[in-house]
């Protein structure tokens, strides 16, 4: 994602091969030219076909889709911009938005704080770091599904670990993500704990490149532990916070296979997010049309994110 | 290197001196250390726990407050776990399908990456342009057209020219195996992979008459083994956790994914929670091992894309 935001190496590369016609074997260089040009074509052309299919012409297809009413069996109908206006009267999908708006803003800032903690303490000479690394990171290897079958039975109100270790120490336990009033909560401590992992490497990597003096010079002048964290480690690491927010929060908004397995957007929508709505439109209740327009909206929202980003990381490229 | 710092007069405990000033006290170091161990073990608790159900037997399960470690290792919970619900057929499903999504990346995205990065073909740079736009589309932007190109997909599963009249490639390897073949972030980065290297290689290789195929092949690609190695595992991992693709694409049981596979289970039968840790631990367990043994190329990986 960081490098998306650099096409100067391709100008850089091909200014050359653009100035040497004017070279003296000028025939001969032009034939070598259209060689390479054939060749270039050649190999690129699979990945061309197959991205323009499967990625480009269904976001177009979204687009035009979202201004339809279609149920798959019938042709589409043109009916504009209905199922916008649907879209902005549904309680459900307005309530999906403000879930997700809530579940992004608990998991991306938490996760982050605690990934941001344990990159500055892996930082440095410790035995078992590589331990310490893989256990965090390990959440984000294995599968969402499965990761939430686990919790599910955690999370289960008879026999689940999370009631029993509450029962030690004398807190009753919870149908957690039967009770409206706790499932986004548990959806949101999943997501907080299997985003950790990602974002500590970003963190770690980007501790690399500080450089050690400055801590060093700070020890001469006695500063605490505490203060040059906030003195140096926290301003160096701005550019590296900026880029994980963004990708976090575009992450975030694409929650999906957690609320399929430990919720089902339920009880009561408590836990439907926009990404939900899109999969119940299209493919419960075949409406083709709105849920292209509902992901043209989630789209919208991501899109904001992804600008944001381009201009971050572009910022620490110069 | 310590040596060099050494002053005359200290005595010879004190010579690494740079390592023992920037040590912290030993109890701070026991603090951090006792910290990140609670830390990682929390991280690790679900993973713990999922191992531990998958070895009780129901009668175990059923108590409260719940065992911590089973009473008797219930091993046969795997093989019976198997008879419960085809899970061996999901794995190899699994695994045929993340195979096929790595080679397709492999061949078809260094091919592209590599003439983006190092053959001045005409045009090269809209295609770049048009990758890269590519970038940013999110799965959801595209997963109705995806799953509407494949249901219409002519002549296949009965349909017509037109793609009317069939089923197209739902319920096929086809619908698993083509769409997610490839991704516009795997051309990147071999794109960026294969401009590190230098270019003094491709003109001698130029001059020496070596078509640009060739070049690719036998020259740059051997270089960038440690990148192919990334990109592979970062393609296998994805889709061997892919869920919501293999949902919606297949409904017959002999063509599910492991995780497609577990959440049906579970939708089936909700109360066999040792079966069904047994079938998550065969899920998670390939992709541990993976990460285990090859996490430079993992974390290489990741911190290179970003984005999981």
């Amino acid at each position: 994602m960081s490098a998306s935001t650099r096409p100067a190496p391709t100008t850089r590369l091909l200014r050359p091969a653009r100035a040497l016609p004017s070279a003296p074997r000028r025939p001969d260089r032009s034939r070598s030219q259209r060689k390479l040009s054939r060749a270039g074509w050649l190999m690129v052309t699979p990945a061309v076909a197959h991205i323009g299919l499967w990625t480009a012409l269904p976001v177009l297809a979204t687009f035009a889709l979202s201004l339809t009413d279609y149920n798959i069996f019938d042709a589409p109908r043109w009916i504009g911009i209905d199922n916008y206006i649907q879209i902005w009267n549904d309680p459900t999908f307005r309530l999906a938005t403000w879930n997700t708006v809530v579940y992004t803003f608990w998991t991306v800032p938490v996760s982050m704080a605690i990934a941001m903690v344990i990159a500055v303490a892996l930082n440095q000479n410790l035995w078992l770091r590589t331990w310490y690394r893989t256990a965090f990171f390990l959440p984000q290897v294995t599968a969402t599904v499965a990761i939430a079958m686990v919790w599910l039975w955690i999370y289960n109100p008879q026999q689940g670990l999370l009631n029993a270790a509450l029962s030690v120490i004398g807190i009753p336990g919870q149908a957690w993500l039967a009770n409206p009033d706790w499932s986004l909560w548990a959806v949101i401590l999943v997501g907080a704990w299997q985003g950790i992992g990602i974002k500590m490497l970003i963190y770690i990597a980007a501790l690399q490149n500080v450089d050690n003096s400055l801590y060093e010079a700070a020890s001469v002048d006695g500063a605490s532990v505490v203060r040059k964290f906030f003195a140096i480690t926290l301003p160096m690491l701005k550019p590296a916070t900026f880029f994980v927010l963004v990708i976090s929060i575009i992450g975030a908004f694409q929650v999906f296979d957690q609320i399929y397995v430990l919720t089902d957007g339920g009880p009561a929508n408590a836990t439907t997010m926009m990404t939900y709505e899109v999969y119940r439109s299209a493919f419960q209740n075949f409406q083709m049309g709105l849920a292209s327009a509902q992901s043209v909206c989630l789209f919208a929202f991501l899109l904001v994110m992804t600008l944001i980003s381009r201009r971050a990381t572009r910022g620490d490229d110069e | 290197m310590t040596t060099t710092r050494m002053q005359p007069g200290t005595t010879p405990a004190a010579v690494p001196k740079p390592r023992i000033k920037r040590r912290r006290p030993w109890k701070g170091r026991l603090l951090l250390n006792v910290i990140l161990s609670l830390g990682a073990f929390t991280m690790i608790i679900p993973f713990l726990w999922m191992i531990a159900t998958s070895l009780k037997s129901p009668a175990e399960l059923a108590q409260f407050p719940p065992t911590l470690l089973p009473q008797v290792w219930q091993w046969s919970n795997y093989s019976e776990a198997l008879q419960a619900a085809p899970f061996h057929l999901y794995f190899r499903n699994s695994f045929l399908i993340s195979a096929g999504h790595t080679i397709i990346t492999l061949v078809l995205g260094s091919m592209a990456g590599y003439a983006l990065a190092r053959i001045p073909f005409r045009g090269r740079e809209w295609v770049f342009m048009g990758f890269v736009a590519m970038l940013m589309i999110p799965t959801y932007t595209k997963i109705v057209p995806q799953f509407l190109l494949v249901k219409f997909m002519p002549l296949f599963g009965g349909n017509d020219i037109f793609g009317q009249g069939g089923t197209g490639w739902l319920n096929t390897w086809w619908a698993l195996i083509i769409p997610g073949g490839l991704s516009a972030t795997a051309i990147f980065l071999f794109r960026q992979f294969y401009l590190s290297l230098p270019r003094e290689l491709e003109e001698a290789a130029r001059l020496d008459g070596l078509n640009e195929f060739r070049i690719y092949a036998q020259i740059y690609t051997p270089l960038i083994k440690p990148a192919l190695a990334t990109v592979a595992l970062l393609t296998f991992q994805e889709s061997w956790n892919n869920f919501l693709w293999p949902l919606l694409v297949t409904t017959r049981d002999d063509l599910r994914v492991i995780q497609v596979g577990l959440a049906v289970f579970q939708q089936l039968d909700s109360t066999s929670w040792h079966y069904l840790m047994a079938g998550t631990t065969l899920a998670t367990v390939p992709m541990v091992v993976l990460f285990l043994f090859c996490q430079k190329y993992f974390i290489q990986g990741f911190t290179h894309a970003g984005i999981k």
